[in-house]
């Protein structure tokens, strides 16, 4: 652990030099150096960050770091635990901004000569970058049906990377489950996020990231992985249910279909959706006036349109729980006096515009 | 666009600079579908464009000089470097990166260099750093992942979703649409044309060239496919071995590139032939092709067949032919069955009676039948070139049956095994075959002389090897010398019928292993014919190889044939003739084929 955190320290003075004239002197043997601390940082980041104790001791030391440079360097920002996962791109930032480096140094940076395997190196390191980018975005304007669905490749990347994170703390097979870190992180990307589309994105990209796993499992998945996929899964919804609006929220934008999916793959979530849709439901009223059933009170519901969508959807989707949905709005319609004149009960009215078709 | 150097900007034309200002204005504008292909379609010319204006910045004194000139320089090049399908492609990008360093000056002299360097390192951070939105930003931060590693991740994530779309065949056929999906694919196919050289999107190139063809629209463009082509041709793309037989299938200028190139890499290295043959043949993926598509076959046979009359008695390109062959009947072999195809399909030409027979190679038969084959053989061609004398059959038909035993020379060698223990009843036959192969027309009438000379050969070299113990004959072993050098006054024999048949006898007779290293080294000492004696030796051994015989020769046949090859080895470092075997042939040998049905 000494040696690791003396390793950080050296990396962080590195860091804080490269933006300074220091840099002048810097040839192709510091270069490739500093690169190598960088990946160093990346690595005890992926190491530990799923490890609250040393993750404590390391952030305490970061600071006693981050003082000590900040008094001889001036301008200096503040060096956390998680941009060490960012360290090589901060190191990059650092000297493509400050003009004291030596075009030699920038040069190889940017050197054209094809690399062939992955190259771990700084020489041609940015011009790896400009085609991965250049190549997304010429991909990216290419219209073909599946590829443009929601919610988007970028958005799939963190999905699925979150679960992952989120097995990581979450097995049993790793000692004390760390909840207290998954929740912080959640809450940590709502922040982000906002109440918005991508954060809407996120979550449903981790909830279907096994979908697209499944089909590519081996035979000789072993059940430990499957129940730590069914836990980090769980999590998710549990943690959504304490952010009810949140789940609303998705719930009503996200594509149906979508919503399908998750519904097949997830016992729980099917409790929870139809709760939800039962909620919806007992929020519409009849408006006399116009001859339909509205939300009154609440701005946050659905119109009687989108919940027939979600129902039919439902009620198609999955076969196995066909029966229980419509006998559940059978007994709701009962309870309601069991009219089949319209305008009465929504459960009614919504039976008889699914059985229309 | 023409390369000459014309113009007021040393090669830069004003209506050329004018053109290529407008595009880059008109590409960065918008980003409609339009815009993006048009740019696609322009690679290849802005390519030789950027190539122009790097060799106009570089033949100038300093960058001052070059603003004064070409005062566009900056905002052009800026203008390019955002547009990420020029910034996709290598060979645009680093033309583009060039040029900004070349415009760089190490010391500024006065204010307009200063801020050109400042532009230039303002551009490139810019460029590599340019951020996703902020919240994207902040997430990947959360999740623990390097901006690079996201990116990667991202793309082929990308690369993914289009491969499985690409995958599955146009509906046109099960439900039918005027608007099937192929016309979006198409429009694929150009996007990609900056992407071919990029290895992250190799998975999709190889998936767009895959593509079940299904109807009748084009998939794939055909910048797309030239692309691709060049881009393996110059080794720039790694392509599976399926993706490159498809792209064969589309697009024969490429086919046609890696035949010439495979030509190319073993005739003019002799020196590595035979033992990497097979391998160098193997590893250019074209007998896969060919025992996938008869057509391809058809199509590289074509182009040996040319090559066959431009280089007359070439001992290498008829090694390739025969390796080759191997090769691909190989690949046919490992086919599954319900993709096996008759042979006449890749044989079209060639006369049936003598296909089956000389397909089936020598190890496929006990080695007693050998004789009575190599008879039915001899007996077929030989009523072939009395048909085709006697004016019934066209000579293509001879030509093809030889063509057909150059692709199946492990007969041929079997028969020079078979001389060196015939009996002289027997040698007639398959020393007419030998002579066939090395003479294959009649021309003047010859081969009877012919044959009256390597029956010579023949008797010399048993007398020879049926010595059991030296002194040898000096005067039988000059006559022997003296059949193998050129005379041009008479048509003689090809050296190498010659050389073949003493390594033959050298190798499988059952003299005395001294003795037979004493002849041989005699003999080609006298005649200067050591490469080729070592080419024969190589092809003796590689065909016994091949045909891992059981027999109880194999191990003394063995011990000879290396033995014979130290003999030999010696002998060429001290050989002073350095031509290349390819460059020596025998003036003599007629020249085969025909040329009136055969042209391509």
């Amino acid at each position: 652990m000494e040696a690791v955190v003396k390793n950080l320290e050296r990396t962080m003075e590195l860091l804080a030099v490269s933006q300074t004239e220091t840099v002048q002197r810097w040839d192709k043997q510091t270069l490739d150096r500093a690169f190598q601390w960088t990946q160093y940082c990346e690595h005890v980041y992926t190491r530990f960050h799923a490890n609250p104790t040393v993750r404590d001791i390391l952030e305490k030391q970061l600071q006693v770091t981050n003082e000590s440079l900040r008094t001889t360097f001036q301008g200096y920002t503040d060096f956390t635990f998680s941009d060490l996962s960012q360290c090589q791109h901060l190191l990059l930032v650092g000297l493509l901004n400050n003009a004291a480096v030596p075009s030699s140094v920038i040069k190889l940076l940017f050197d054209t000569r094809t690399v062939g395997g992955k190259s771990k190196d700084a020489t041609g390191h940015c011009t790896e970058l400009i085609e991965v980018k250049s190549a997304r975005k010429v991909l990216s304007a290419i219209y073909l049906k599946r590829s443009t669905s929601f919610p988007g490749p970028d958005v799939d990347v963190i999905g699925m990377t979150l679960m992952e994170i989120l097995d990581t703390l979450l097995s049993p097979a790793s000692g004390v489950s760390k909840v207290g870190l998954a929740e912080k992180l959640l809450d940590n990307i709502l922040q982000t996020c906002g109440e918005n589309e991508i954060f809407s994105g996120v979550v449903a990209a981790a909830l279907l990231s096994r979908k697209h796993n499944k089909t590519a499992t081996t035979a000789a998945a072993t059940t430990t992985k499957m129940v730590s996929e069914g836990v980090s899964l769980d999590f998710i919804l549990v943690w959504l249910q304490q952010h009810y609006s949140l789940l609303q929220h998705m719930c009503s934008t996200l594509p149906i279909g979508l919503l399908m999916d998750l519904y097949q793959q997830s016992v729980r979530f099917r409790v929870t959706y139809r709760d939800m849709l039962k909620q919806w439901g007992s929020q519409l009223e009849y408006d006399m006036g116009e001859g339909e059933w509205v939300q009154m009170y609440t701005t946050d519901g659905v119109s009687f349109k989108t919940l027939s969508d979600h129902y039919r959807s439902l009620l198609g989707a999955c076969p196995s729980t066909k029966e229980d949905v419509e006998r559940e709005l059978t007994e709701l319609k009962v309870a309601d006096g069991d009219f089949d004149v319209g305008g009465l009960s929504v459960w009614g009215d919504l039976l008889s515009e699914l059985n229309k078709v | 666009m023409s390369q000459a150097q014309t113009g007021s900007m040393a090669g830069l034309t004003p209506q050329e600079v004018a053109f290529w200002l407008g595009k880059a204005v008109e590409w960065g504008q918008t980003e409609s579908p339009d815009t993006q292909r048009d740019t696609c379609l322009h690679l290849g010319p802005l390519r030789a464009f950027l190539q122009l204006l790097l060799t106009h910045i570089h033949t100038r004194s300093s960058t001052t000089e070059t603003m004064r000139t070409i005062p566009f320089v900056g905002q052009f090049l800026g203008r390019l470097c955002w547009n990420p399908y020029v910034t996709a492609d290598a060979e645009s990008r680093s033309l583009l990166l060039q040029s900004l360093w070349s415009l760089y000056s190490e010391e500024p002299h006065n204010a307009v260099e200063r801020k050109a360097n400042q532009w230039i390192r303002n551009l490139l951070c810019q460029l590599a750093t340019e951020e996703e939105d902020s919240t994207t930003h902040m997430l990947v931060k959360h999740m623990g992942l390097p901006p690079k590693e996201y990116n990667v991740k991202v793309l082929r994530k990308m690369v993914w979703l289009l491969v499985e779309e690409v995958g599955e065949s146009c509906s046109s056929l099960a439900d039918p649409n005027p608007r099937c999906s192929c016309d979006s694919v198409l429009a694929a196919s150009v996007a990609c044309v900056p992407l071919v050289t990029c290895l992250e999107t190799a998975p999709l190139i190889g998936a767009l060239l895959q593509r079940p063809v299904t109807c009748d629209k084009a998939a794939l463009s055909q910048d797309f496919l030239d692309a691709v082509s060049s881009a393996y041709s110059r080794k720039c793309v790694s392509l599976e071995a399926q993706a490159v037989v498809s792209l064969w299938c589309h697009n024969l200028a490429s086919l046609e590139g890696a035949v010439m190139s495979l030509l190319d890499s073993v005739l003019s290295n002799p020196a590595s032939i035979p033992h990497n043959l097979e391998n160098t043949i193997t590893h250019s993926l074209l007998p896969k092709a060919c025992s996938q598509h008869s057509s391809i076959f058809l199509i590289v046979n074509d182009i040996f067949r040319s090559m066959l009359v431009q280089v007359e008695g070439n001992q290498t390109l008829l090694s390739l032919i025969h390796t080759f062959t191997l090769c691909f009947l190989r690949e046919l072999a490992a086919l599954q069955p319900q993709e096996c195809v008759s042979l006449k399909a890749f044989f079209p030409h060639t006369p049936q009676s003598l296909l089956a027979p000389l397909l089936t190679h020598p190890s496929e038969m006990a080695q007693e039948a050998w004789p009575e084959h190599l008879a039915w053989i001899t007996a077929s061609l030989q009523r072939l070139t009395e048909e085709e004398e006697e004016g019934n059959r066209g000579q293509c038909g001879v030509f093809e049956a030889w063509f057909l035993l150059v692709q199946c020379a492990d007969w041929l060698e079997v028969a020079s095994q078979q001389l060196v223990s015939a009996r002289p009843q027997d040698c007639g036959p398959l020393l007419w075959l030998l002579t066939f192969y090395h003479h294959p027309t009649n021309r003047g009438h010859h081969r009877t002389q012919q044959l009256v000379a390597a029956r010579e050969v023949w008797d010399h070299l048993r007398s020879l090897f049926l010595l059991s113990a030296p002194p040898l004959p000096a005067d039988r072993l000059q006559s022997l010398a003296g059949l193998m050098s050129a005379v041009p006054q008479q048509p003689s024999l090809d050296s190498l019928l010659v050389v073949s048949l003493l390594v033959n006898f050298a190798v499988f007779s059952l003299n005395p292993l001294s003795g037979a290293r004493e002849i041989v080294r005699m003999v080609v000492q006298q005649s200067g014919l050591v490469r080729e004696a070592v080419c024969v030796l190589d092809m003796v051994e590689l065909r016994l190889n091949r045909e891992r015989a059981s027999s109880s020769l194999t191990d003394r046949v063995k011990l000879r044939t290396r033995a014979l090859r130290g003999t030999l080895t010696h002998m060429v470092r001290h050989d002073t003739d350095t031509q290349p075997l390819w460059q020596r042939w025998d003036t003599h040998t007629a020249v085969p084929g025909c040329s009136t049905n055969q042209t391509l």
